[in-house]
């Protein structure tokens, strides 16, 4: 995922893949090539997920300790 | 008019007490008949008298007119007053000089009773809604910055607005006028508290209050100059006066009406504890809106995860039954079965014979079937 890639443009691109291979469009040669790509994708989606749950966390223990 | 004769002893000028009197009598004459108010009390007729007497006194502080009027003049009255009842006098002051006795010569005496006053104020309350002055009703702010209470200098109606207003809005700046809220000044008087608190910066509410009272009590509340101030007033109005049953015109004039301090301090302050605890629920609605979209987007990626798994996998088998249904129609396409089936197949010099005239007789073939090849000759 490149720096401007939004978290939603790689899911996007994931489920276009799986989609493809899912149609058996792709030859072998390119369906091993599209996996590949797939599971880069689902990587780097999964570490924004968890930087922005991290994010959200550590966020929402702030606020606990600032309660009126 | 005789001259009022004064003797001299020296320097001093002296009245008789006759002089003095008559003096004073005739100065008062000069004044104009008016209507006066007030309770009739000690009533005394006596057919041998010339006059009937009685005491008009003031409800409010009990200030004491003696009124004099002529009996036949009263009598064609037909009003059969009695002691207590509320009346207008129509008369001009006298002084009666053989006495010393200050008192007002009435020349007329009306009945007015509660029924004529409310009669009076709904014919004012009629003149001002044709008007417009009780259409003006503005939205409160909700939050002031400082509100501005008019409030009478007795302390329980005082204690109890400020009272209801912190303990709903801890924080509230209150700015207090103290005035008067009954009798003949009150009226005036509140109008200078609310052009004064009006003005006050930072003031953006003005409450006016004032505990339960008697009808008369509450009556300033309906003074017409003080219901138009309220009208004209550059900020929101909230009349606080009297209870629930009562309806002064202050109230038709203000922009809203309270029965109670608390309903005072409902209308000008948020409640805080309600507030803080809806911005508390908000907050947690705020971080569990933030996790449920994480959740969903982690719940989606898992789902195309477990596709693009599958999916290789998946792709192989399906290229591998393409390839062995491909393998299935060559090997039906192949000669072999036919030559299963009890064809041969004849060639010479590795050449198919399709014709009798490609060999002649004495040729070498070969031929071949199902499970081998052997040698033969032509005929």
């Amino acid at each position: 995922m490149s720096a401007e890639q939004t978290f939603e443009d790689a899911q996007r691109e994931l489920e276009q893949i799986v989609e493809r291979l899912e149609r058996g469009e792709a030859g072998l040669d390119e369906a091993i090539t599209l996996w590949e790509r797939g599971e880069e994708l689902y990587k780097l989606c999964v570490g924004r997920l968890d930087a922005a749950q991290g994010k959200i966390e550590e966020l929402a223990r702030r606020a606990e300790q600032t309660r009126p | 008019m005789s001259k009022v004769e004064a003797i001299h002893y020296g320097d001093r000028k002296v009245y008789a007490v006759a002089a003095f009197n008559r003096g004073v009598a005739e100065w008062l004459q000069r004044l104009p008949t008016v209507w006066v108010e007030g309770e009739v009390t000690e009533l005394r007729r006596n057919a041998r008298w010339q006059s009937v007497f009685f005491t008009l006194k003031d409800p409010n502080d009990g200030a004491c007119l003696g009124v004099t009027i002529a009996r036949s003049r009263f009598d064609a009255l037909r009003l059969d007053l009695a002691d207590g009842e509320r009346v207008h006098v129509f008369g001009r002051p006298e002084l009666f000089e053989a006495r010393g006795d200050f008192r007002m010569r009435a020349l007329s005496i009306e009945r007015f009773g509660l029924g004529d006053h409310l009669a009076a104020l709904e014919r004012l309350k009629k003149k001002l809604a044709a008007e417009g002055v009780f259409e003006r009703k503005r939205p409160l702010p909700f939050l002031p910055r400082k509100i501005g209470l008019v409030t009478g200098n007795d302390a329980a109606a005082k204690k109890d607005v400020l009272a209801t207003i912190s303990a709903r809005f801890p924080g509230a700046r209150i700015v207090v006028a103290e005035t008067l809220v009954q009798g003949p000044l009150a009226a005036n008087a509140m109008i200078e508290a609310l052009r004064a608190i009006a003005a006050a910066p930072e003031v953006d509410v003005v409450v006016l209050s004032r505990g339960g009272g008697s009808f008369e009590d509450l009556l300033p509340f309906s003074d017409e100059k003080l219901v138009r101030a309220i009208a004209a007033c550059p900020l929101p109005v909230v009349s606080a006066v009297g209870h629930e049953q009562d309806s002064p015109l202050c109230d038709f004039a203000a922009d809203a009406r309270a029965s109670t301090p608390t309903a005072a301090a409902r209308l000008v302050v948020p409640d805080a504890g309600e507030l803080l605890a809806r911005l508390d629920r908000t907050r947690s609605g705020l971080a569990r809106g933030a996790r449920g979209v994480v959740d969903r987007r982690r719940e989606r990626l898992a789902q195309a995860h477990h596709r693009l798994r599958r999916a290789p996998t998946l792709a192989v088998e399906r290229k591998r039954s393409r390839l062995e249904h491909a393998a299935g129609r060559l090997r039906a396409l192949s000669p072999r079965a036919t030559l299963e089936r009890g064809y041969a197949i004849v060639r010479t010099h590795d050449e198919i014979v399709r014709t009798t005239s490609a060999v002649s007789s004495g040729d070498e073939v070969e031929v071949e079937v199902a499970d081998g090849r052997f040698g033969a000759r032509v005929e």
